[in-house]
């Protein structure tokens, strides 16, 4: 406390002033998601499976595909002490199966986010803030991979690419086809923030001061639009986690690498003797998009906060 | 709407063919099939094309409602037919049930939000809409046809024995869980919208004045705010056909439904690329019909859009 005498009052407040003005809209959605005891149940669920996904190496009894317990006598036990989530038939340990296959389902889930954010902000900011027919072209080929019926390519894509093309690949080919489908969403709400943003004064201001179309769109409209996009990308992942679930459960996706689809395929070959091979990988999956949903909308919610009391 | 089209069936076109010269693939379980007959199958096909005139070939015949002749050598239309019927068996009741269930829940608990019976609704969607369908048809067939043993776990209809007694009986016993799961993962998706919208729209200026008139609770909430809750519905419901349509595969596989998404699922396998092509565009078709659909309702609906 050096500054005690009154004439130092002043910088005082200024000081605390500085720190008020630091709280920026991020603190303040911060303190506003803390209320949020969903949202906060789901930032613990994602916190939780991604600690598993880094871990799931060391945490796992066995590797993964790997059927070591039917030499050990022991394939096709329900849950006991040894293996928590049982084995099946053909010797998976699901304990260890769903450990994996945590990491490649959020790998996937994660990765093809990510590449829907990015082509669906460079479409959209483009069909945005450019006029004429650019942009028109844009938004229908948007619409177009919006109205596709995705599962069905995805599935096609994935059979032709992963089996006769480009074998081992593996989860990425997945990963990239997922990302590759699902960018409209994150385009058209880019296009109308954008389209919402760019008669701003401030963006004036800046077109004024000489600054060119690419540094007014990254520094100046995309930091401003990033609020709902983060709120879309992850219910995004959480959609994408689903879809990844189905393509391996149909047994579309990468045979070499745990998912917990693939484990739930697995327990669909068995269904009639075992339910643990096709009950906890569902449940892993339903927990893990759970938690994103919940993220997600707390997000939603700490953002907008219009339907809040 | 042409566009989308286009869209979709070069994108099906292209990457079918992507694996190859389909005759090459064809041959691979058949090694003794002669010289002649290849060729002959090549001119038939037109393979000795490139890919874009392929493309219009197929274009022209699809425009003839030709979709071609399946790798199995029946005519691609004559089996899809029945499978667009099994489909459309399922996704209908489904959606009319989810939307009749949707909307009074999402309305009761947009009227007591926060309250215990809004927390048990909304919990109820979300476990809804963060499960895999397929998963929980699984889940259902574990307990109700393999210990329970109450209702069949796989197909449309009875082979070996009639369930419930009549034809009727069975077909309904069939149809009871598929049709109970995709209605609950649907109305999931309409609760949670139903509720936000309606929580919008009943803090509105114009409640507060119908409240002021006098006017019953019920017609505040059913006639003048449901009403303009709801527009944005109809989109969502026309989307979610489409999404559930499209998801066929994953349900329709679980439970041996032998609709469209099904064989979707083994035409791909075999990679019979007349049969895939011919359902993604049926699949399609379905789509933008739906679309049609929404837009026409949207505009019944919605009194600020009047046609022509």
């Amino acid at each position: 406390m050096e500054n005690k005498g009154p004439e130092n009052i002043l910088n005082v407040d200024q000081e605390r002033l500085e720190k008020r003005r630091e709280a920026n809209q991020w603190a303040v959605a911060w303190r506003r998601f803390k209320r949020n005891k969903a949202g906060l149940a789901g930032l613990f669920i994602v916190l939780f499976f991604v600690f598993i996904a880094i871990t799931s190496p060391w945490l796992s009894p066995y590797p993964q595909r790997s059927y070591q317990t039917l030499y050990e006598g022991e394939a096709g036990q329900p849950p006991s002490l040894k293996h928590p989530f049982g084995t099946s038939r053909s010797g998976l340990d699901i304990y260890s199966e769903v450990l994996h296959g945590t990491l490649g389902d959020l790998y996937v889930g994660v990765g093809a986010t990510i590449i829907a954010v990015l082509i669906g902000l460079a479409v959209g900011s483009i069909a945005g803030y450019s006029r004429g027919r650019l942009s028109d072209i844009l938004l229908m080929i948007s619409q177009i991979f919006y109205t596709i019926p995705l599962l069905p390519l995805i599935l096609l894509a994935a059979r032709i690419f992963l089996i006769l093309v480009a074998q081992g690949f593996g989860l990425t080919l997945i990963l990239i086809l997922l990302g590759v489908f699902g960018w409209p969403t994150i385009a058209f709400i880019v296009r109308g923030e954008i389209l919402r943003v760019r008669e701003l004064e401030y963006i004036q201001a800046s077109r004024a001061l000489g600054a060119g179309r690419g540094r007014i769109i990254l520094r100046h409209v995309i930091p401003n639009i990033l609020t709902p996009i983060i709120v879309t990308a992850t219910l995004m992942i959480a959609g994408n986690i689903l879809t990844e679930v189905v393509i391996s459960y149909l047994g579309f996706g990468d045979v070499n690498t745990s998912t917990w689809g693939l484990t739930i395929q697995e327990g669909y070959t068995y269904i009639r003797t075992e339910w643990w091979t096709t009950v906890f990988p569902g449940l892993a999956t339903l927990f893990a998009v759970l938690g994103f949903n919940l993220l997600g909308d707390g997000l939603s919610d700490a953002i907008n906060p219009r339907l809040r009391d | 709407m042409i566009p989308v089209f286009l869209g979709v069936s070069i994108l099906t076109f292209t990457i079918s063919n992507a694996a190859g010269d389909p005759l090459a693939i064809l041959r691979q379980g058949l090694k003794s099939v002669s010289p002649q007959v290849i060729a002959s199958l090549r001119a038939y096909y037109h393979l000795d094309q490139p890919l874009y005139v392929r493309y219009f070939y197929w274009l022209w015949d699809i425009l003839h409602l030709n979709l071609g002749v399946s790798a199995s050598g029946t005519p691609v239309a004559d089996k899809i037919g029945p499978w667009v019927f099994t489909t459309l068996e399922l996704q209908i009741p489904a959606l009319l049930l989810a939307v009749l269930i949707g909307i009074p829940l999402g309305v009761y608990s947009a009227r007591h939000p926060y309250s215990k019976g809004d927390v048990a609704v909304t919990g109820f969607a979300l476990f809804g809409y963060s499960m895999p369908t397929f998963w929980l048809g699984l889940m259902m067939i574990i307990i109700f046809s393999l210990y329970l043993g109450w209702l069949p776990s796989a197909g449309a209809a009875g082979i070996t024995r009639l369930w419930w007694g009549s034809e009727l009986g069975d077909r309904l016993a069939h149809l009871l869980m598929p049709l109970l799961v995709l209605t609950y993962v649907q109305l999931a998706t309409f609760v949670r919208l139903i509720r936000g919208n309606m929580l919008q729209t009943l803090r509105d200026d114009y409640v507060l004045a119908a409240r002021a008139c006098g006017l019953s609770e019920r017609t505040v909430v059913y006639k003048h705010a449901l009403r303009n809750a709801i527009t944005p519905i109809v989109t969502i419901v026309g989307l979610s056909f489409g999404s559930s349509l499209a998801g066929a595969p994953g349900l329709e596989t679980t439970f041996s439904w032998p609709g469209l998404g099904y064989q979707f699922v083994v035409a791909t396998y075999s990679l019979d690329i007349p049969m895939i092509v011919g359902i993604t565009v049926v699949i399609t078709v379905m789509l933008m019909v739906a679309n049609l659909i929404t837009d026409l309702v949207y505009g019944m609906i919605d009194p600020r859009i009047r046609l022509g």
